[in-house]
């Protein structure tokens, strides 16, 4: 219950875990990374969060530089190139 | 080399990485065609411009990123609403014990994306994001998370930039919870 009243007054979950993408991308105040931390210390949601928020983090860093694994087969490409030599007309 | 000559060059050897890049982006090979022939047609139109001081794929995908930013700009106008009722409560404490569900350490980020089920998995609560929120957060990532660039292009608020991010990865989260994570 305590926790609970120390939550809202404080830093309700929903701005500390809006708070954690800002420090994701390190633009975090130091008030509000000083605010997060003490937020961390007593909520377990927020920190079992933050760890997944971490490992999501990561994992789109590496799927979304893949951009590549888009399928696109090689007649349409070539077919593509066409067109717009075509549409350039050049 | 000719200018025509030039263009034509660069057709044949960056139509398809710029074409991915698009689709992957839009996630609509319509949208994402007609934005590279955009992208082309800025290219030859501005092509005095590029001193070559930059590689030309680099050139070009500036010149995609500035094209599907007036894609979305144009396509929302206004700043987004977003609503965080589905995750926390009226105190903003969260409704749900779900997130507290262990992810299992041991399957390392690197070796799950070389698991084909768990890309299927992902991309697929990926594409189930808004597309107004799913265009910025690939961007985001694609510019190695620079916010303020992010934001000033798409003509979003830095705040509500974060925003985006916040919600689109609860939603993530727990989509890869419930068909992932708690399955495996």
């Amino acid at each position: 219950m305590l926790k609970k009243i120390i939550h809202i007054l404080f830093l309700p979950c929903s701005e500390a875990t809006l708070l954690m993408e800002k420090r994701n991308a390190n633009s975090i105040s130091p008030k509000d990374d000083w605010k997060l931390s003490m937020h961390l210390k007593i909520c377990k949601w927020c920190r079992a969060y933050k760890e997944k928020l971490e490992i999501l983090d990561d994992i789109l860093k590496r799927k979304l530089s893949r951009e590549e694994k888009v399928e696109i087969n090689d007649s349409e490409i070539q077919s593509f190139k066409d067109k717009m030599v075509k549409n350039l007309d050049i | 080399m000719t200018k025509n000559e030039t263009l034509k060059s660069w057709i044949e050897q960056y139509s398809e990485s710029l074409l991915k890049r698009a689709v992957y982006v839009l996630s609509d090979r319509i949208e994402a065609e007609d934005i590279v022939q955009e992208v082309f047609i800025a290219a030859f139109s501005s092509y005095d411009s590029f001193e070559g001081k930059s590689k030309p794929l680099t050139w070009l995908n500036t010149i995609l990123n500035n094209k599907v930013a007036d894609f979305y700009r144009k396509k929302y106008k206004s700043e987004p609403e977003i609503r965080l009722d589905h995750f926390f409560d009226e105190t903003g404490s969260w409704k749900n014990n779900d997130v507290l569900n262990d992810w299992d350490a041991s399957n390392k980020e690197s070796e799950l994306l070389d698991n084909d089920d768990f890309n299927k998995t992902l991309e697929d609560c990926l594409e189930d994001l808004p597309s107004r929120w799913k265009i910025p957060m690939k961007m985001y990532y694609l510019q190695e998370k620079k916010a303020p660039e992010v934001s000033q292009e798409l003509n979003i608020s830095t705040t509500n930039l974060w925003k985006i991010l916040q919600r689109s990865r609860m939603q993530l989260r727990e989509c890869l919870d419930f068909n992932w994570f708690a399955k495996s």
